[in-house]
């Protein structure tokens, strides 16, 4: 009953985290330069003409209503059309461009867990060793060295000295996909995989610590189940809240990547739009991006009490 | 000036390290675009035209008058490195300085203020986790015009408006944190029930207490700040051309790697640089007023 309790809790939380988002975004497109009317009916139009897209568009209302006629058309997966180029339905732009940047935030985030757990783990075990101590240093590295440092690097030594990997996006391509994604998955995941790391490392560190260990060890299990099976298992808990944050901002670090090696996802594209001022794009894309997160956050505050009883029971 | 050293006698070799890169960059922001034109400019004279004309051939190699080379548009590498620490730090600086303000204004207010005011605050301050920070960035970016009349501030103030506002929340919810600890110590309670007002016990009792650790979280904020203005301007909607700014200059370089790689060495070399020293100095300060955490 506490359980369903803190549940409803947390979904009630996030859907007040998602009206906020929406207040913003809402606001950012009140304040932003330009009259849409104008901006869609060109240069041209007359006043007539942008009167009407004025009425068409709700921009006669008072601010409260528009600002719910815009929640409402959200929900619907309607964000108006794009100011620029065909006046494309900004629905199909996201539906275009969105499988992509998940894509590449996924793979990067099971590659970032895969090395961090991995990781995190060896150190942990060889605590103070040589081991632990380059591991730790080079999570330093990770954590710190910023994206698009790492970017030309790996770009000179994999493509252009070694001649291996495409540079960036063509289009139509000339590889399999997957070597497109080689370098930026990569790059991504590398923060993460660092702070992954150092969780892993300091949870597995105090779970070896523990009583049911010495308990284990000394009714003589074998190392590796003991680590794998015994601390592992139980080290694992909190870190799933730190993958789950971690997908979370890696939807927005694929900002970057996506821009540096040209690829057609959600990212470059709300760049783009902010470049030539387009509200509905920019709104449509931080709101989806905004929301994703949201929901991770919900996701994985949810299912960690289901999988973790010591959770379930502290809970309020 | 024994003493400063003396400061650092026994530390983290790491954050002495670290120490030593701030000063150069400090020095190098403050003096080093006018050294640098002075040097470059045909009349001898420091002009900061040369910062963002060309004053050589387009691609010079390092050595020889111009140190570093010059970068795609002919323009001394040095220079501009040092025009755009003085940008980081300017953008830094200012951040950090809005951010503590309000920080520590809604923390303070969350603890003291009435309950439906704190209340309010608090969860307002929770709402702003709701969004990824380059998110929320990038939002108000679109949102706001750089303000050309006002100079270099001007351009940088899309920038400026919209890391401050990413910045302030986590320093409000250290600061919150923090102070409900504080309150319940025998010193602020023994000042209270002396007859201290509100506000004295705040300013003269409970804020002193939280400068050391204060101090440690904005060298790693900063660093967080730097970073952050740097991706925005590698990305194109961060301070723009021809400002000088690390992130442009790396995205502009990243252009031509192919046939000149080593003009990316330089940028990419003073950002992490600056970068790893404000996290080691922030570690450092840190284990330095609070003992209790460990590494």
């Amino acid at each position: 009953m506490r359980l369903v309790k803190a549940i409803l809790l947390r979904l009630l939380f996030g859907a007040l985290s998602l009206l906020f988002i929406s207040f913003v975004t809402f606001v950012a497109g009140e304040f932003a330069p330009g009259d849409p009317a104008t901006i869609l009916g060109g240069e041209k139009a007359s006043l007539a003409t942008i009167q009407q897209i004025r009425h068409n568009l709700g921009l006669d209302m008072p601010w409260p209503s528009r600002y719910v006629r815009f929640l409402d058309h959200a929900l619907h997966g309607d964000f108006g059309v794009s100011y620029y180029s065909t006046h494309e339905p900004v629905r199909d732009i996201l539906a275009r461009t969105i499988p992509l940047t998940l894509k590449m935030a996924t793979e990067a985030i099971i590659l970032a867990s895969a090395i961090g757990i991995l990781f995190g783990a060896i150190a942990a075990i060889y605590q103070r060793k040589f081991a632990d101590k380059s591991i730790l240093t080079l999570s330093t590295l990770g954590v710190t060295t910023p994206n698009f440092v790492l970017v030309p690097i790996l770009v000179y030594i994999f493509c252009l000295r070694m001649d291996r990997l495409p540079i960036t996006w063509t289009n139509p391509l000339v590889a399999p996909e997957i070597f497109y994604f080689i370098l930026p998955v990569t790059i991504l995941s590398a923060r993460p995989a660092a702070l992954i790391t150092r969780l892993t490392r300091a949870s597995m560190i105090d779970t070896l610590d523990q009583e049911f260990i010495r308990t284990a060890v000394a009714k003589g299990v074998p190392r590796g189940r003991l680590l794998i099976r015994h601390a592992l298992r139980n080290a694992i808990l909190p870190v799933i809240t730190t993958i789950g944050t971690s997908f979370g901002f890696l939807l927005t670090g694929s900002f970057v990547l996506e821009r540096a090696f040209l690829m057609p996802g959600l990212g470059s594209t709300v760049i783009e739009a902010i470049q030539q001022i387009d509200m509905p794009v920019v709104q449509a894309g931080v709101l989806v991006t905004g929301a994703m997160f949201i929901f991770l956050n919900l996701l994985v505050d949810i299912l960690l009490p289901i999988l973790d009883p010591r959770i379930r029971e502290s809970q309020v | 000036m024994s003493r400063v050293f003396g400061m650092l006698k026994g530390k983290d070799p790491l954050y002495i390290f670290g120490v030593i890169v701030l000063v150069v960059l400090l020095l190098g922001a403050i003096i080093g675009p006018t050294l640098r034109t002075a040097a470059v400019h045909p009349s001898g004279q420091p002009s900061f035209t040369s910062i963002y004309d060309p004053v050589g051939t387009p691609h010079l190699d390092p050595g020889g008058k111009y140190i570093l080379g010059t970068d795609e548009q002919g323009r001394d590498v040095l220079a501009r490195l040092a025009a755009g620490a003085r940008v980081s730090i300017m953008v830094g600086l200012i951040v950090e300085a809005i951010a503590l303000s309000v920080g520590i204004l809604v923390g303070v207010l969350g603890v003291f203020a009435p309950k439906w005011i704190s209340m309010i605050l608090m969860r307002f301050t929770d709402g702003m986790f709701a969004f990824p920070d380059i998110l929320l960035a990038v939002l108000i970016i679109g949102t706001i015009k750089p303000r050309k009349e006002w100079g270099l501030l001007g351009s940088l103030f899309p920038v400026i408006v919209a890391l401050s506002i990413t910045a302030w929340p986590s320093i409000a919810r250290l600061v919150k944190g923090q102070i409900a600890t504080l309150k319940d110590r025998e010193f602020v309670v023994g000042a209270k029930a002396s007859g201290a007002s509100t506000f004295y016990l705040v300013t003269r009792h409970i804020l002193p207490q939280l400068i050391g650790l204060l101090l440690a979280v904005s060298m790693i904020d900063i660093a967080g700040t730097i970073l952050a203005e740097s991706t925005l301007s590698f990305l194109g909607i961060g301070v723009q051309p021809p400002e000088p700014s690390w992130g442009s200059m790396i995205n502009s370089a990243r252009q031509d790697m192919s046939s000149h790689p080593v003009a990316l060495v330089w940028p990419c070399l003073t950002l992490s640089l600056t970068i790893f020293a404000l996290n080691f100095v922030g570690d450092g300060l840190r284990s330095h007023f609070d003992p209790k955490s460990t590494k």
